[in-house]
């Protein structure tokens, strides 16, 4: 009897979609489009605190840039009444990511933060997350890429280079989260605070557009924000369920 | 090891008649050898019952069950969520099953032949070259020059082109 | 059935001396034929992959909308062409054809031969081939599997299966033929034929047992080829991109898999009667019989084509929208026209008997096929690529050279097997064809000697 039972508890756990009852931490993004300007400083903080390679004009030509973050530029309108429209676009961090359930390797998964995790050593390149990812923020390393001498000097210790036929993407600056808990347990075992760790896009955003904290907090200011009439999720009929929220104000 | 008397036929027809009648006349583990299989053997030899169907069924029935346990085991033992999806997630799972099913059948059913069909084997036995290319052979083991010249009779009243002693010097 | 007066003036022994000539008689062609094919397999597979390996997959042509080019299409191509050999071989074994019987054999070479370059090429495509094997489930220190999920991993075990299971089939079938060649060779032939033979004596029993063995593996492998293009087209059809996200995939691609697989038959089946002197054995009716199932393909490709269309507008979602209008009036739609002329204008030209018992016509016409289906496979990923659901990320994807030497090359390595095989395994299926004709008349009865030979 114990045994069945202990089988039909497994079933059951195992069975539940999602696993996780609940996220330890609920890492969660709103980017408010009516504040942001444009001004791609994110793109450049990203590309500083994760390694990315700068993959030179050619490569980009071609189509093959390395950016974690991007912002879409979006023109409405004919040329006197034209507007521009930007929409910064980084891994949405889905709970439901096609991305995930793709990779043959498990080199992308769920961790227990809600994080899509990508696992630079397991990946084998197939590419085909990138292809499932509807929001295309999946970035291939089609070449080794080096820095020039002294440049690799000022590579983040805390952030793995990769190298080439790896997959990489937004990680929500994983290496900051890891510190923020380790120095969270360290101190008394507490719960990281809202506000102590920001990505390094939400960090340098000049017009605060970026909002970055745990969803799981109820009076955090991404809870508050993401709460906000004017939120949105880009895609969410595709049922991703992602973690980043979009405010903007609908033009009436 | 026995001997063996060996008539080469030219069609498949006599082959099968010359096989009644040794049969009839008391020779036992008759063997006809031919280029192409013969219909209505069986006619003549008896039914013959093959143990293949039962390797492959039970081949089958392993590789589903153990493609579910390896998809559903290492799922379990390593768990770690995916898309959102359950840990064991049922349809996945059983395309798995349904791929092992086929393989391990097909497995099964290679086995079940060569065990059934006593292959490989790489020792000597009985065997008339001229079988593979267009005669048509009926073997049968026969222990003296008694039986030799009996058996030959049948044969050649039967049509045979040619009758063979295989294997024993002593007749 | 075949009309047996048209091999009246063959004997056993006259198929059995035309397939040992076969192996063993080799002539100048042959080695210039493999020397050729060798080193076109070399010079343009082997060695662009290797420079591919060294400097990454940016030799080939991918960026960032267009992660997956002409590998995956090749890899789909080849998984196709493998389909009408073992598949159709089955179907026609089960349903007791016997004008499969001069062909099937070089039909289930082709099948695995298929097969063999279609795996290459995920080694190909994936970014780090040399941790290939992370993806097959065994035993490790890490305690880490693949994961089962993932329709790339169906690919693995289902390509797995039926590689697997093709070369345990054409093997079976081959081993009277074995047996039979053994007896004709000497030196190392010998050996190797009486290893592969595994003493087969062609007994009564061993027919029986072959025969049952045959038919359970047939039934086996029918089921498994249908499910293999089922899965190839799960890669596709299970993400949410708009034009790839199809119900109809799966049947859309068994469907183009056994069309590129028949077309491919009647090429390969044209070669062999010219080349290895099979003129008796493969004839007008062959072409004639694959004709019609050409026809009767090239029939439900084109109307899964329409359906796929129709699905797509009247789903009235924009990306759809956008995506099918991309398809067919876009960068690519050149070639998406090309593919509708070779795929379903020009076999409409099969419902005239006069073409399809024409040798030449049909050789046309089956590579054109072929061409058409390279296309759709294209196309299919080319066009739903470039048009997903950001239009910020959207961008065209263009082979680059490395990969379109690489396709060639891939041609010559199936060539370079399928040469290879020739020389190794009896190429037409000598006791089924023997079955066909009528059997040996008696002649005079000579003098029967009871001596031992």
């Amino acid at each position: 009897m114990s045994l069945f039972s202990r089988f039909l508890d497994g079933w059951r756990k195992y069975r539940k979609p999602g696993y996780y009852e609940k996220f330890d931490y609920h890492w969660t993004m709103t980017v408010d489009l009516d504040k942001c300007t444009g001004c791609e400083a994110c793109m450049m903080a990203c590309q500083a605190e994760n390694n990315i390679p700068v993959v030179g004009e050619d490569e980009v030509a071609r189509g093959r840039e390395l950016q974690w973050i991007r912002v879409e530029r979006y023109w409405e309108g004919e040329y006197p009444n034209a507007r521009l429209r930007f929409m910064p676009m980084m891994c949405q961090h889905c709970d439901a990511a096609p991305c995930e359930t793709v990779c043959p390797v498990s080199a992308t998964y769920h961790n227990q933060d809600g994080l899509n995790t990508q696992i630079y050593n397991r990946c084998i390149g197939t590419r085909s997350c990138a292809v499932y990812c509807p929001y295309e923020v999946r970035y291939f390393n089609y070449y080794d890429h080096g820095w020039d001498s002294p440049l690799e000097q000022q590579l983040n210790p805390d952030v793995t280079v990769r190298g080439k036929g790896v997959m990489e993407k937004c990680t929500f600056c994983i290496q900051r989260i890891r510190q923020a808990k380790d120095l969270a347990k360290d101190d008394d075992r507490r719960r990281v605070q809202d506000g102590e760790m920001q990505p390094a896009c939400v960090q340098t955003c000049p017009t605060k557009a970026l909002v970055f904290g745990d969803r799981n907090d109820p009076e955090s200011q991404v809870s508050l924000s993401m709460d906000d009439p004017r939120s949105y999720r880009v895609l969410d009929e595709l049922n991703t369920d992602s973690s980043v929220f979009y405010l903007k104000k609908v033009d009436a | 090891m026995t001997n063996n008397v060996v008539g080469l036929f030219h069609d498949p027809e006599s082959a099968l008649t010359a096989a009644g009648e040794l049969k009839g006349a008391g020779f036992e583990s008759l063997e006809i050898m031919s280029p192409v299989p013969i219909h209505g053997v069986e006619k003549v030899l008896g039914k013959k019952k093959s143990v293949i169907k039962n390797f492959t069924f039970t081949g089958a029935l392993i590789g589903g069950m153990s493609g579910f346990a390896l998809a559903a085991g290492t799922a379990v033992l390593y768990p770690h969520p995916v898309g959102g999806r359950p840990i064991i997630t049922m349809p996945p799972f059983l395309i798995i099953s349904y791929e092992l099913t086929i393989l391990f059948g097909i497995l099964a059913t290679v086995l079940g032949f060569i065990v059934s069909s006593r292959l490989p084997a790489f020792r000597n036995r009985v065997y008339v070259p001229e079988a593979a290319v267009d005669k048509f052979v009926v073997t049968a083991p026969c222990d003296d020059a008694e039986h030799y010249q009996r058996a030959k009779a049948i044969l050649n009243a039967a049509g045979a082109e040619q009758v063979r002693k295989i294997r024993g010097d002593d007749l | 059935m075949t009309t047996p007066t048209e091999r009246n003036d063959l004997g056993y022994n006259d198929i059995h001396e035309d397939v040992v000539r076969s192996i063993v008689k080799t002539g100048p062609k042959y080695y210039i034929a493999l020397a050729t094919a060798g080193s076109v397999t070399l010079l343009c597979f082997f060695f662009p992959w290797f420079y591919q390996l060294y400097y990454g997959i940016g030799a080939a042509g991918m960026n960032h909308p267009g992660v997956w080019g002409t590998y995956l299409s090749s890899f789909i191509f080849w998984i196709g062409l493998s389909h009408s050999g073992t598949l159709l071989s089955c179907v026609l074994h089960l349903t007791n054809s016997s004008w499969r019987k001069a062909m099937y054999r070089s039909a289930e070479a082709m099948t695995l031969f298929s097969l063999v370059v279609a795996a290459t090429y995920v080694m190909v495509h994936v970014g780090r081939p040399w941790f290939i094997h992370w993806a097959l489930p065994y035993p490790n220190q890490m305690e880490l599997w693949p994961n089962f999920r993932s329709p790339l991993l169906f690919d693995v075990m289902a390509i797995a299966t039926y590689i697997t299971g093709s070369t345990i089939f054409i093997y079976m079938g081959s081993i009277p033929d074995f047996a039979a060649v053994r007896d004709r060779t000497s030196g190392w032939r010998n050996t190797m034929y009486t290893l592969l033979s595994l003493g087969w004596r062609g007994t009564d029993k061993e027919w029986h047992r072959l025969h049952w063995a045959y038919t359970f593996l047939a039934v086996l492998i029918i089921p498994l080829a249908v499910s293999v293009h089922s899965i190839v087209s799960w890669d596709f059809a299970m993400s949410i991109v708009p034009a790839l996200h199809q119900t109809i995939f799966a049947p859309y691609f068994v469907v183009g898999a056994i069309y590129s697989g028949t077309a491919g038959i009647v090429t390969v089946m044209f070669v062999l009667r010219k080349t290895m002197g099979f003129e008796q054995y493969i004839t007008k009716l062959h072409f004639d019989n694959l004709g019609k199932l050409l026809l009767v393909l090239s029939l439900i490709w084109t109307y899964i084509n329409a359906v796929e269309l129709f699905t797509g507008w009247y789903s009235g979602s924009s990306e759809e929208y956008e995506a099918l209008g991309y398809k067919l009036f876009g960068f690519y739609a050149p070639l998406y026209w090309e593919m509708i002329l070779f795929c379903a204008v020009a076999p409409l030209l099969m419902f005239s008997t006069r073409f399809r018992t024409s040798f030449v016509p049909m050789l046309i016409l089956s590579i054109a096929i072929n061409i058409g289906m390279y296309t759709e496979r294209f196309l299919i990923i080319a066009t739903s690529l470039s048009r997903q659901y950001l239009p910020d990320a959207w961008g065209v994807y263009v082979p680059s050279l490395v990969e379109i030497s690489i396709m060639v090359g891939s041609f010559a390595l199936f060539t370079t097997l399928f040469l290879v095989f020739v020389k190794i395994f009896p190429s037409v299926s000598m006791y089924e064809v023997k079955e066909t004709m009528a059997t040996p008349k008696i002649e005079p009865l000579a003098p029967a000697s009871g001596s031992p030979a």
